[in-house]
């Protein structure tokens, strides 16, 4: 059944409200014009780089996954960085954006701004959600490929040990690096979710940016307790770990595969929790 | 700061409101913001919503912007309400609320391009008339943060005239400006309404309210004390109030009561209420009586004293000088 709302004679002619393109449009443009936002997709890039360098002068850390490889392998270095980046590193980088899109109207008092033009909630909601996800995986493809390429111009594309004790060989070592970064991915997306869902409710790009981080660590620190083999499968943390079975004499993807899930439903609870939150909130501030 | 309006024509009225709000409440816990209130503006008005801070003044146009949702009522812009027509019951509506904000990291004409972006059609299009409207044209690429509080006033009502609106909406639109940013101000908002705008525009200043607009909604804590149009307001006024200062003060006042004036003593002197030519006549008795006239000015304007009345002593409920809907469709 369709139903039709009589427009009054003497109404504004309706103008063509933009659509959802132009709002991600306007989220992009203003996203990029931040100088956090370009000095962190630059230190995606030069950060890896000065961590290789320095690392590559240092006596590895052994008692880190991949350390005692680091000046062995090329390939090595990269898993070293992705064990080390996913403690807090990444989770600060996903929260970085997210923790801030929707808290930073409400520091500068422009949701009114915003939300007097033809534009609705839902709108803006998708355009700074899709905005977050699409920096968070550019900053995480970055950080990737700047770590693989300078790991491997510096020390080399020899082959990689595995966790079984097997050595994979040169040609097969780079697609199982690049998938093991690849497993980032859903956590990454989860954290996101979990900054935008503290950046909506606490109005706060601080808390928004800092809570994901202490959280994480939270869950790291649970996840080293014993007896909670359960619980342990359900934190946001955990995904991060999935790639250890791609290195393996016999490659297992059930980590993988429930880290998607696990990170995909921390993504659809904290958006669903976000969402209706902002559609329904009063804007008073500003 | 006046340039050239022409991107502003007159259109053709109609009966329908440009805004009707009726019985609107909305609370906040135990406090309510606006208590069951009915404004409403015909289109072509200027509409001034008048009350002293807290009255609810900007809690009304947020709600009448969606931004926030009332409790109880119906409102409607153009016969568009926010329940069923949702963000297109903004057509044809652009405003600001409180001091207007954008982002300070960006130009004002960056900001005003990211906004034209958010309201579709031809509003990129416009930006240069508008800030030529506004005279920010010098400035349009200068960061907001390094704007003057008048410069951002005048950027959000060019972000208001992108739209192209047919109600402008404008809340304390000269709060914290100096004299001359007032004066601007409000000489930018006549010259918008003679092009046939409709603007509903809130204030605690009775004397901006008195200059700039045709029909008013007085509030007081959350609640309408009186609706109706300026002239007839000017009805309800009373009697222009001096403060006269002189040598003998009770005798002076023996001879302000014997021509029938008002008296009431204050710090400085004596406050005297009644038509200008008893006023005129006590200066000449006083000067007869050999008392020095020390000083003599005028107190808040009729219609100022009228507004302090309703806000300050009446209690807040219902409404007086009331006869039809909107002072505006008497």
């Amino acid at each position: 059944m369709t139903t039709t709302t009589a427009v009054p004679a003497g109404t504004p002619t309706a103008r063509r409200r933009p659509g959802t393109a132009s709002v991600l449009r306007w989220e992009i443009t203003k996203v990029a014009a931040q100088a956090r936002s370009r000095a962190l997709l630059i230190g995606a890039i030069v950060v890896p780089i000065a961590i290789v360098l320095i690392f590559n002068t240092q006596l590895p850390p052994k008692d880190t996954i991949y350390g005692r490889h680091i000046h062995t392998s090329g390939y090595a270095v990269p898993l070293f960085v992705l064990a080390f980046a996913h403690q807090w590193v990444l989770p600060l980088l996903a929260a970085l954006v997210a923790g801030d899109i929707f808290a930073n109207e409400d520091q500068y008092g422009t949701w009114k701004t915003i939300l007097t033009r033809s534009v609705s909630r839902t709108q803006v909601f998708w355009a700074k959600t899709l905005t977050a996800v699409g920096v968070n995986l550019l900053v995480l493809a970055l950080l990737a490929a700047s770590t693989i390429t300078t790991s491997l111009l510096v020390v080399g594309t020899q082959p990689l040990p595995g966790l079984s004790g097997q050595l994979i060989p040169a040609g097969s070592a780079l697609p199982i690096v690049i998938a093991s970064w690849a497993t980032a991915v859903p956590p990454v997306l989860g954290f996101t979710a979990l900054a935008i869902l503290l950046s909506v409710i606490t109005r706060n790009p601080t808390i928004g940016v800092a809570a994901p981080v202490v959280l994480g660590m939270i869950m790291q620190l649970l996840s080293g307790l014993g007896g909670l083999n359960k619980a342990r499968q359900i934190l946001l943390t955990t995904p991060f770990e999935a790639w250890h079975g791609l290195l393996t004499a016999h490659p297992f993807h059930a980590p993988i595969t429930t880290g998607a899930i696990v990170s995909a439903g921390w993504l659809i609870i904290c958006l669903a929790l976000a969402y209706p939150y902002l559609r329904r909130r009063d804007i008073t501030g500003g | 700061m006046l340039a050239s309006c022409a991107i502003f024509s007159v259109r053709a009225m109609s009966d329908v409101l440009a805004v009707n709000a009726v019985n609107l409440t909305k609370t906040y816990g135990p406090l309510t913001a606006v208590d069951d209130i009915t404004v409403q503006v015909a289109q072509g008005e200027v509409y001034g919503v008048l009350g002293p801070n807290g009255a609810g003044k900007t809690t009304f146009l947020r709600m009448l912007f969606g931004l926030i949702r009332p409790d109880a009522g119906t409102l409607e812009v153009f016969g568009r309400s926010w329940q069923r027509h949702g963000v297109n019951s903004l057509t044809g509506v652009a405003g600001f609320l409180e001091s207007p904000k954008f982002y300070p990291a960006l130009s004002g004409r960056r900001n005003l391009r990211l906004l034209a972006g958010l309201d579709g059609g031809d509003a990129a299009a416009r930006i240069n008339e508008v800030l030529d409207v506004v005279g920010l044209t010098d400035r349009q690429h200068d960061k907001v943060r390094g704007y003057s509080f008048g410069m951002r006033q005048r950027l959000g009502v060019a972000s208001a005239l992108l739209r192209d609106p047919r109600l402008l909406v404008l809340d304390e639109p000269a709060n914290g400006l100096d004299p001359a940013g007032i004066r601007d101000m409000r000489a930018l908002v006549r010259h918008l309404a003679d092009t046939g705008l409709t603007v509903l525009l809130s204030s605690h200043d009775m004397a901006e309210v008195e200059q700039i607009c045709d029909n008013v909604t007085i509030m007081k804590a959350g609640s309408v004390v009186h609706h109706g149009s300026i002239a007839a307001l000017r009805e309800l006024a009373p009697e222009q109030a001096h403060r006269i200062t002189t040598t003998d003060d009770d005798r002076a006042a023996e001879l302000a009561r014997a021509r029938g004036l008002e008296v009431s003593p204050v710090d400085d002197g004596l406050a005297v209420r009644g038509p200008q030519k008893d006023v005129d006549g006590l200066i000449g008795d006083i000067v007869d009586a050999g008392i020095a006239l020390r000083g003599l000015t005028r107190d808040e304007t009729p219609l100022e004293a009228l507004f302090f009345m309703l806000t300050e002593s009446a209690p807040a409920g219902p409404t007086t000088g009331l006869d039809a809907p909107t002072g505006a469709r008497r």
